[in-house]
């Protein structure tokens, strides 16, 4: 009994650490261009996506489609960001939420276009199997995933912190005016933030493929989840934020192991709504 | 002034008798039946949204809350008691604001705003649909038909979609009505006002938290209806009612229609509603999602061209040409 219980919480906290490298990359674009973005998910359902093309297609093991999937990502990220984001940063809130819902029935009909209503995924990958660790069997493509997630959202955190183009970024969001006043081409760091939000969802997309299908109405479920985990955190916090995705990833895998699989969404929701209610700036938030 | 609002009116009433008189030019063609009677809905869903969401600034995503809420308790009435349509969609629309009031009153205790306030009322769409997707009694994962026959009052059920139309109309009519009441009330200018600027409108004296429950309890209750009737044409009830892509949907017809204006979400929903039917219709085929790429497209250019709303286009057309 112990031991299976431990084995959800072990399997909901790496999933957990992949739900935390999509949510900050929502963090990204909602902390630094105040922007509320609807469609985050449905980048992570088009990354799938892509990372099935990719290894379909281009016979490469979805350990490497990130190579192509990220620079992808990015790039659609600036496309976007200056073809549409940039224009409604002035605007009202609901406008907002008008363009980026838009973006989101968009990319789901384009996925529906071009890959077709049902279900993809992977034959195969190097990273499949699993290994018995003691009285517990540890799927090696999710053990592989939380590494990788655990050492991307570091490294994110370790570029925001140190390098004069993260420290840009941090100037934009906390103030933009001051920011631009010292020297700082606020659109410019927009769009960076902007793509690299996007791209980060490639590479977790990626991840995600190696022991998940894929279909097109996904991205609902990954763009709530993440708002979720990053009402938990608040804004500004990377610790905080791999904690919550912990949280979350750990409280889904109880659920689907003890009580119903269907319910998962459930728990979440219920999670999100007390937090709202309770500290609505979230356990670890800055601002 | 006095004038104009005459003018308004008799306008109102010759596009009104034009609704009426629509399904008469085709009346052997009950696909365009259906078409007519698919926009008359979503009129009702956005043009009720625009109370909660157009004037009172809320953002709300649950429309498919309160609709599928209203079409499973139309349904469960019918099944298990036997108690007509007629009757049940009122109770579907209670039961909705009961709920709404039981959703809303903590919502807005707690001050959650903004993307908070829309994110939370889309998380209620799907926490529903589980709830009911587990509830065997009431809902469970198979489709809860009705009782079929060729045609009954008693149970809501046409050979054709004509009945279904006018009712729909009818539906339409009086939620613009009670809409229009509002926006010249009392509690229209307070909802305004808070849409406006929530925190200079509370220092004015305004009961943000009163007035927003009211706009959502009673927008709850024009969808709760709309969902009874709703289950009625489909002649089914099944747990993907409570779709977050229908509530999403009608906040966007909204929004793109132009905010607290009460024709705005009604002007929307024709062009676009009947716009992607006829797209869907005309592509149809191997190309089954191209009409939702057009659709979506077109949704994201308004709303970037025109971001006060269709509504803002006629609004520039009237001043140009007085």
């Amino acid at each position: 009994m112990i031991v299976n219980i431990l084995q959800s919480v072990a399997d909901g906290a790496l999933m957990g650490c992949v739900y935390a490298l999509i949510a900050l990359g929502l963090s990204l674009i909602f902390g630094v261009l105040n922007i509320v973005n609807f469609a985050h998910g449905d980048f992570v359902m088009l990354s799938m996506y892509l990372t099935f093309w990719a290894s379909t297609y281009l016979s490469l093991d979805a350990v490497f489609t990130p190579l192509i999937t990220i620079p992808l990502l990015f790039g659609l990220g600036v496309l976007i960001y200056y073809s549409i984001i940039q224009k409604t940063l002035r605007e009202r809130f609901v406008v907002q939420v008008a363009v980026t819902v838009g973006l989101m029935t968009f990319l789901r009909a384009f996925a529906q276009l071009v890959w077709e209503a049902r279900p993809r995924a992977l034959k195969f990958s190097i990273i499949q199997g699993n290994f018995p660790l003691g009285p517990f069997t540890v799927l090696l493509s999710r053990l592989i995933s939380a590494s990788l997630s655990i050492v991307a959202v570091v490294a994110v955190a370790m570029f925001l912190k140190y390098s004069w183009l993260g420290r840009s970024i941090r100037a934009a969001s906390d103030d933009a005016d001051a920011a631009s006043l010292m020297g700082v081409n606020i659109r410019w760091t927009y769009a960076f933030a902007f793509a690299m939000g996007s791209a980060l969802t490639a590479l977790a997309g990626g991840l995600l493929m190696t022991f998940q299908q894929v279909d097109p109405t996904m991205g609902l479920r990954f763009g709530l989840l993440s708002w979720c985990i990053l009402a938990l955190s608040g804004l500004g916090s990377i610790s905080g934020l791999l904690i919550s995705g912990v949280i979350v990833g750990v409280a889904e895998a109880l659920t689907v192991a003890y009580w119903e699989p269907r319910a998962r969404s459930l728990i979440v929701y219920l999670i999100f709504v007390v937090i709202l209610w309770l500290r609505p700036r979230g356990l670890f938030g800055r601002k | 002034m006095r004038r104009n609002s005459r003018g308004s009116w008799l306008l109102a009433i010759a596009l009104a008798a034009v609704a009426a008189a629509l399904p008469l030019a085709f009346l052997r063609n009950q696909y365009n039946l259906i078409l007519l009677t698919t926009v008359a809905l979503y009129g009702v869903l956005t043009s009720a949204w625009n109370i909660i969401g157009g004037m009172a600034g809320q953002l709300d995503l649950s429309a498919g809350a309160y609709l599928g809420l209203g079409a499973y308790t139309t349904a469960t009435l019918l099944l298990r008691w036997n108690i007509t349509p007629w009757v049940g969609m009122f109770a579907g629309g209670v039961v909705a604001m009961g709920f709404a009031f039981l959703v809303g009153f903590p919502l807005f205790r707690f001050r959650i705003r903004e993307v908070w306030y829309a994110l939370s009322s889309s998380a209620l769409v799907v926490v529903l649909q589980v709830v009911f997707l587990l509830w065997k009694q009431v809902g469970g994962p198979m489709e809860r038909l009705l009782p079929s026959a060729s045609f009954s009052l008693y149970n809501l059920r046409f050979q054709s979609y004509l009945p279904y139309y006018y009712i729909m109309l009818v539906l339409l009519l009086a939620t613009l009505f009670i809409a229009y009441r509002i926006r010249t009330r009392r509690l229209g200018y307070y909802l305004l006002a808070l849409g406006d600027n929530e925190d200079a409108a509370e220092v004015l004296g305004v009961d943000a938290r009163g007035s927003k429950l009211k706009a959502l309890v009673i927008y709850a209750f024009l969808v709760g209806i709309t969902g009874g009737l709703y289950a009625c044409i489909y002649g089914f009830v099944h747990t993907s009612f409570f779709s977050p892509t229908i509530s999403m949907e009608v906040a966007i017809l909204g929004i793109v229609g132009g905010l607290g204006i009460i024709y705005g979400p009604l002007l929307a929903t024709v062009i676009l509603v009947t716009g992607r039917e006829l797209l869907r219709a005309g592509l149809g085929g191997r190309l089954q999602s191209l009409y939702l790429v057009i659709y979506a497209v077109v949704l994201i250019l308004i709303a970037l061209l025109r971001p006060r709303g269709l509504a803002s286009l006629l609004g520039a057309w009237r001043k140009e040409r007085r």
